[in-house]
């Protein structure tokens, strides 16, 4: 079964929200899961973070990036989509935490946050409180949504062309040093997620953090997504995608993601060579 | 009695400096006369100890016989009443420990090709299109397949011919389990594949992709929704060495490798499925999936090394599969053992490999390899992939912990390959932890009867 492609909207010139029909994907959908989502019988399997399941449709948020993410853009509203395959992953454990913080730097993370703090933001008791990083202010998204989902909201920007200057680990200490939090829910730059687990050494807070790794099935078969958590080796797909942030071995994860950077490229310069850089 | 001819007639394959190059089948396999004639080398021994040393109990001396008298539909259908997917058994089991290895006249000398045999009979009947007849009588009774590899495609086969319903439930893209993502095309082409398995659709079987059990559908809903299930989710799951520099890049399982090249199609650049090996390549282990790892990392281009702890002759890789990687130029390291794997900023440098010795043997009867103290050395390597088996698929178990499961993975089952749980049957890898196509398929048939069976009580019982 194909999926069709309800709705496109573009936030900016490179990030937009693709909307497509997977009902039964959608019914069983629970925030923390992601999708796999094939773009055509000789595509990737890409990983996927989900913003929203509702109506029989999986809303996702894309940025265009490598050499799949920009063919995936050739596709629009009515298109199908060879396969949505989910929902894959752990759910988050929707319950009442007390203050929760929402903080990503990145297109997967802000998908994901929305999806888990509006399902937090529903039980009584949560203070959810979300933090968006951007580049600048022209590349923000998810905005409206974030807030309306949110008790407590920051924005930040990384040239302070909007809201606060910086990123969202300044604004993440400074909650600290002001209040007790009790939990945090990250994505995004694991670069960022590295920080993170540092900073927030000195407090009693648990973070949980979504780890994006190279993936091939999605289903736990290769050990291409392998993550080394508190020296154990686990699979992101089927473990994850979320883990402690003070057991993860950032720094291997790191280096296993460029792994395939080369290959990436040139696969972009071929793309752009086939298509006359569309 | 017949004259002996003691030698097989050969098999054609592509020439070895042609078929490194790309990932086409090599076997070239029998024509019709060369069928015949090594047809007629079968002795019809009185026994059949052929058959009975087939998982599926195919009836060997009848099809052989049929063909060596050119009735090659008559043949076909004699392997297809006990082997559901000829072409692909013919061209993956291992024979030499199976049929052909209880062949009498192999006793002596070269035992008979029954697997280019069966292989040919199976080709020859989808070139002329010509199918097996049977009506089935349609029962209101609904049966759920987990899985559409081996085990599930022949219990999934024999329950249709029954009269269920059936519904095959696959979790990747593309069915036939490991028949698609493992093994690689040069050995069983993906349009072989792909044609047996339209079959299954042919007489009414429901094969629905993309769907994870546990997942899209859990578990109890499935259970509700149909009269009975049948667990055939595999052991894909790797197993990696837990030794120092398995984070490094250029250091995977040979699963993601086969994946990449196999279900993903990274050999054929129309896809976008990128591999990175280098020159170098070590292959560690040196059993069916090695070989096959060690093969499509020579067709990449690569190097290849194999490295064994014990020497060419324990390997328990199928004996055509070691034959014709060594031909192609694969190298095989024998009595070396992996201490550690070497790294530089992050990639794959090289493996310290241990010489080892041989010992005492083992249960399995070969001898137990022994390390040799101080001998370590290390291998300049760019690619460790490591083929040192697999365990049980953890994704639909780790959803359904009513399952009762084995200490290291395996579903448990009664003699009858019944779970603990009522109307679910189990088999093939996911409770053998791994064994081979046949053996899965021999499973799958056990566990159709088994629940056709249950079905039948269960009509009888319940009301309406």
């Amino acid at each position: 079964m194909k999926h069709e492609i309800t709705r496109k909207e573009y936030f900016n010139s490179e990030d937009y929200l693709l909307e497509v029909r997977a009902p039964s994907v959608a019914e069983k959908f629970q925030a923390g899961n992601f999708v796999v989502l094939l773009t055509h019988p000789k595509g990737e399997r890409i990983p996927m973070s989900v913003l929203k399941a509702e109506n029989g449709n999986i809303a996702l948020v894309l940025k265009k990036l490598g050499k799949s993410s920009r063919e995936l853009d050739t596709y629009e509203v009515g298109d199908k989509l060879e396969a949505v395959i989910g929902p894959l992953g752990n759910p988050i454990d929707i319950k009442e935490y007390g203050n929760v913080v929402f903080a990503s730097d990145l297109v997967c993370g802000h998908a994901e946050n929305y999806a888990a703090s509006k399902a937090l933001h529903e039980i009584d008791g949560n203070h959810v409180i979300s933090i968006q990083t951007f580049p600048t202010k022209g590349s923000k998204y998810l905005e409206k949504e974030l807030r309306s989902v949110s008790d407590e909201y920051y924005i930040t920007t990384m040239d302070g062309s909007y809201g606060t200057k910086g990123h969202y680990l300044d604004v993440l200490e400074r909650l600290l040093k002001e209040k007790k939090v009790d939990m945090i829910f990250a994505g995004g730059n694991l670069s960022s997620l590295k920080k993170l687990a540092g900073l927030i050494k000195p407090y009693d807070v648990p973070a949980m953090v979504t780890l994006r790794s190279i993936m091939v099935d999605g289903t736990g078969m290769c050990g291409s997504c392998r993550v080394y958590v508190n020296g154990e080796m686990k699979l992101a797909c089927i473990d994850g995608p979320m883990f402690d942030a003070s057991m993860v071995d950032f720094d291997a994860l790191i280096n296993a993601t460029s792994r395939f950077k080369e290959k990436e490229t040139e696969a972009m310069k071929k793309y752009n060579k086939d298509t006359g850089g569309k | 009695m017949a004259n002996i001819i003691k030698n097989r007639v050969y098999v054609s394959e592509q020439a070895v400096n042609q078929r490194i190059k790309n990932f086409d089948e090599v076997s070239l396999g029998y024509n019709k006369e060369e069928a015949v004639r090594e047809a007629k080398r079968c002795l019809q021994c009185r026994n059949s100890p052929c058959t009975e040393n087939c998982p599926v109990h195919v009836d060997v001396k009848g099809f052989i016989k049929l063909l060596a008298e050119e009735k090659f539909k008559k043949a076909y259908l004699k392997v297809k009443e006990d082997s559901p997917i000829p072409a692909i058994a013919g061209r993956v089991c291992p024979q030499e420990n199976q049929c052909e290895g209880a062949c009498l006249l192999g006793k002596k000398y070269d035992a008979v090709n029954i697997g280019k045999l069966e292989a040919f009979l199976a080709d020859w009947a989808m070139e002329n299109g010509v199918n097996e007849e049977f009506n089935i009588k349609e029962k209101k009774q609904k049966v759920a397949v987990i899985g559409t590899g081996p085990a599930g495609i022949s219990c999934a086969v024999d329950l249709r011919k029954n009269g269920y319903k059936v519904t095959m439930f696959e979790a990747l893209h593309k069915a036939g389990g490991v028949l698609q993502y493992g093994i690689p095309n040069f050995r069983l082409p993906k349009n072989i594949v792909d044609k047996e398995l339209s079959y299954l659709e042919k007489i009414g079987i429901e094969i629905r992709l993309n769907t994870v059990i546990g997942q899209s559908i859990p578990f109890d809903e499935l259970r509700n929704t149909y009269d009975a299930v049948f667990v055939g989710t595999g052991a894909g799951a790797p197993i990696f060495l837990d030794i120092e520099g398995e984070k490094l890049n250029r250091f995977c399982s040979a699963n993601e490798f086969l994946l990449r090249t196999n279900l993903m199609k990274a050999y054929n650049p129309k896809y976008d499925t990128p591999v990175i090996l280098g020159k170098r390549v070590g292959v560690i282990g040196a059993g069916n999936v090695a070989m096959d790892a060690a093969r499509c990392a020579l067709r990449f281009g690569a190097e290849v090394h194999i490295l064994y702890r014990r020497t060419k002759e324990y390997s328990p890789a199928r004996m055509e599969e070691l034959h014709h990687a060594l031909e192609e130029g694969v190298n095989f390291k024998e009595l070396v053992s992996p201490t550690r794997i070497v790294g530089e900023n992050g990639w794959v440098k090289g493996v310290e490999l241990v010489k080892m010795k041989l010992g005492e043997s083992d249960k399995s009867g070969r001898p137990r390899p022994k390390k040799i103290e101080g001998t370590e050395f290390i291998m300049d390597l760019d690619t460790v992939i490591v083929a040192l088996g697999t365990r049980p698929n953890r994704l639909f178990l780790s959803k359904t912990p009513e399952l009762k499961t084995h200490k290291w993975g395996g579903i448990i089952v009664d003699n009858g390959l019944m779970t603990n749980i009522e109307g679910t049957a189990a088999g093939g890898d996911a409770v053998s932890g791994g064994a081979t196509v046949i053996e899965a398929l021999g499973e799958g048939r056990q566990a159709a009867k088994i629940l056709h069976n249950y079905l039948l009580s269960k009509k009888l019982t319940t009301p309406g």
